[in-house]
């Protein structure tokens, strides 16, 4: 992944989680992988398109996605329901778009599209030949891993 | 355990009123040295082949490194030099048998030639050692039993690795006492088949392993000449310090490869080198030139690269790649700073004055897409006419290098050219060695039909 | 589905969601996150608005708000949604409505799709994360 594009994405990550969930934030080593890898139970997604195309990809336990989704809407979720769901995908769209903004103010043009939510066990995501950033992320709620795919448009 | 077969002796077939003996030990055999083994197959947790291992310094020389196995860091024991058999010269990536032994207290792989089968015998036809009779001392040994048409010897696990772990403990803290120990064990009584090399080859797989483990280096046909003729030298200047061959730790890794690098590693190029590149340059067709610079650190060489591509093929637009696996470096190169002194006249038009001190010209930059990027995941870069490669391959095991030179061999045009280590060789058909002076590159031939396949190393 | 909250006069400020003659703002919100939803319905029901409706997309969104005129008194309108996004039911509701006040909630900030939607008539744009009391000010001042 280009170079430049690394820290807008680990500074939203930062950003957005500190605010919206008023906690600790805690970035583990950022590393590659080929992209296939199976979902931890959650996955948000935000396709980006324009200078680069690709997706950044929000990986977590169901368990994690209930407790972050119950601090959003300030009640108690016992389950993952259309409210959980509808929540994590906000959460993952406000990221991708704060890094799509710090992007547009260094010259680089994005466009995202609206979030897709999936679950289930082991579920493989893949996007044909491109690898992934990922940015691992651990809160008192559980472990989050970003996991940006983008290819730039030659 | 499903690889190794099973086998239980058939008793009494021959005395029917004595009736069968109980089959009441199973041990697991393997060889060593030539010669058959056996160990209780309740020691033994599971078998394995394992090609890496990390190199624990002041460890015994019996003691290869430690091995993650599953979350837990076991020590890895060759049988072969604790018992001071023959043993093979040791190949950096080559999978070796192990068999994961569990004793009361500890986990331990130990490395065998190879692993033969599990066999079921009555307790009682274990025969008792003779002191005399055996490479390994009776202490031990559990006995001996003959099977089939072979005689095995038992080991006797707890006994061994007790003794292991004692004179493991006895060890003083001393780097000193490498050298000591590495000259015991070159020993003729080492070497039974009377091979003059075999100090050397013992010497040179200590480098490797070592090589391996402090820095990632890995020796093999790449770059064997080089590191060679480099031990040759290196042993003359450790012996004039009254010091052994042996790498006690990664400072002394650093100092063996220092020499290995290509010039101007972590440094913008200078004139003649830079010129001695240019040499090689091939013709290109078409407003565009592309290069691929894998392993581009800082970024040193690929500003310089790109300075000399425009250079030579003025006009026309050039694209330089550069990327490295390596986050810290990369992630200062497309700010990369520097001081006055340090411009050389290749770089000197790209330059410009900044807050910080000098930095390059936005063109230059422009030219230049510096990515956070592993090469052995998939590779999105399209074909491109040259490859700035050096210094890499030699990091990468045996397999993964066949791997990148076939990358590098789909990625490039046929007549580009490919650039490696000054220390490096490219072993391979399908490529043509091009040189004019101290400079080499690799030509990327036509593909031609089955014939032109990769060698195995 | 957004329930009408009776909020409690605990002091003499007027709340914000009340017009002069004491009737609530009528409100449209438009976003295809129910999460959203939730929240921004919550913030402005909690100073008196009423919200008159909700859609998920662009064209529910115009649909909506031909329904529901001269009943509307602002729209809150998402950028990213999928079908058609906000900037163009932005551009249709004011085609059919040139005094519609409008105002842009997105997660995007200082990029194109916003400067567009000010260019186009938007009245003005609040960033997510919502911040209760950045939405208010920005909505008053959207409605004076």
């Amino acid at each position: 992944m280009r170079v430049e594009y690394i820290n807008p994405f680990v500074e939203a990550t930062f950003s957005i989680l500190k605010e919206v969930l008023n906690t600790k934030v805690e970035r583990g080593e950022l590393y590659l992988k080929p992209t296939s890898h199976p979902v931890l139970g959650v996955a948000a997604i935000v396709g980006l398109a324009g200078d680069v195309e690709g997706r950044v990809l929000f990986d977590m336990a169901r368990e994690t996605a209930i407790s972050i989704a119950s601090i959003m809407n300030g009640e108690e979720l016992t389950e993952f329901d259309e409210l959980g769901k509808a929540t994590i995908a906000e959460l993952a769209n406000m990221i991708t778009a704060q890094a799509v903004t710090k992007l547009h103010d260094l010259g680089f043009r994005f466009d995202l599209t609206p979030p897709a939510l999936i679950t289930g066990i082991n579920m493989e995501v893949s996007s044909p030949n491109v690898e992934a950033l990922i940015v691992p992320v651990t809160l008192p709620q559980g472990k989050l891993e970003i996991n940006v795919a983008i290819r730039e448009r030659a | 355990m499903s690889a190794v077969d099973t086998e239980v002796q058939k008793e009494g077939s021959h005395r029917p009123d004595e009736g069968r003996e109980k089959i009441d030990f199973k041990m697991i055999t393997f060889s060593l040295g030539g010669r058959e083994y056996g160990i209780d197959i309740m020691k033994v947790k599971e078998i394995s082949k394992i090609d890496r291992f990390t190199y624990v310094p002041n460890g015994s020389p019996f003691l290869r490194g430690v091995y993650n196995l599953r979350g837990e860091i076991i020590p890895i024991i060759d049988f072969r030099i604790m018992f001071h058999l023959p043993l093979k010269p040791i190949e950096a990536g080559k999978a070796e048998n192990v068999l994961i032994l569990n004793t009361e207290d500890q986990v331990m792989g130990v490395i065998v030639d190879s692993i033969d089968k599990v066999i079921g015998v009555s307790s009682q036809r274990v025969k008792p050692a003779h002191p005399l009779f055996h490479d390994i001392n009776v202490q031990y040994l559990k006995g001996i039993i003959e099977y089939g048409s072979s005689l095995y010897i038992v080991l006797d696990v707890d006994r061994i690795l007790g003794i292991a772990e004692e004179r493991q403990a006895e060890r003083p803290a001393a780097a000193a006492e490498a050298p000591a120990v590495a000259a015991g064990l070159e020993a003729p009584a080492f070497a039974p088949s009377g091979e003059e090399e075999s100090a050397d080859t013992l010497e040179l797989g200590f480098i490797r392993d070592t090589l391996s483990a402090f820095r990632g280096f890995v020796v093999s046909d790449l770059n064997l000449d080089w590191v060679k003729a480099r031990l040759g030298e290196w042993r003359d200047l450790r012996s004039s310090e009254g010091r052994g061959v042996q790498l006690a730790e990664p400072n002394e890794a650093d100092d063996f490869l220092e020499p290995f690098y290509s010039p101007y590693t972590g440094e913008l190029w200078g004139e003649a080198y830079a010129r001695e590149i240019e040499e090689l340059l091939p013709d290109v067709s078409g407003g565009t030139l592309s290069a691929w610079n894998p392993g581009c650190g800082k970024g040193y060489e690929s500003y310089s690269f790109a300075a000399l591509l425009d250079r030579h093929y003025h006009g026309k637009r050039i694209k330089v790649w550069a990327n490295d696996n390596d986050l810290l470096g990369i992630s200062m190169a497309p700010t990369l700073a520097f001081h006055e002194e340090a411009i050389p006249p290749l770089l000197a038009p790209f330059v410009v004055k900044t807050r910080n001190g000098f930095g390059f010209k936005q063109e230059l930059k422009d030219s230049i897409l510096f990515e956070y990027h592993d090469i052995l995941h998939p590779n999105p870069f399209p074909e491109v006419d040259l490859v700035l490669a050096r210094d890499i391959l030699s990091f990468f095991n045996p397999v993964q290098q066949q791997a990148l030179v076939q990358l590098f061999r789909s990625k490039l045009r046929v007549g580009g050219i490919l650039f490696i280590g000054s220390n490096e060789r490219l072993v391979d058909s399908g490529w043509r060695e091009v040189r004019k002076g101290g400079v080499c590159g690799f030509e990327r031939l036509a593909d031609e039909e089955p014939s032109n396949k990769e060698q195995v190393t | 589905m957004i329930a009408k909250v009776d909020y409690q006069n605990v002091n003499d400020r007027k709340p914000d969601g009340l017009k002069t003659d004491g009737t609530p703002y009528r409100v449209l919100v438009v976003d295809d996150s129910m999460f959203v939803v939730k929240q921004i319905g919550q913030i402005l029901t909690s100073e008196g608005f009423e919200i008159v409706g909700t859609a998920v997309d662009g064209s529910e969104a115009l649909e909506k708000y031909k329904e529901l005129h001269p009943n509307v008194d602002l729209v809150t309108m998402d950028i990213t949604m999928p079908k058609v996004d906000g900037v163009t039911a932005l551009e249709q509701i004011l085609a059919f409505d040139k005094e519609a006040r409008i105002i842009m909630i997105s997660a995007l900030g200082k990029q194109d799709l916003v400067k567009k939607a000010l260019m186009i008539g938007a009245k003005n744009y609040i960033v997510k994360p919502l911040d209760r009391k950045k939405v208010l000010e920005r909505v008053v001042q959207c409605l004076k």
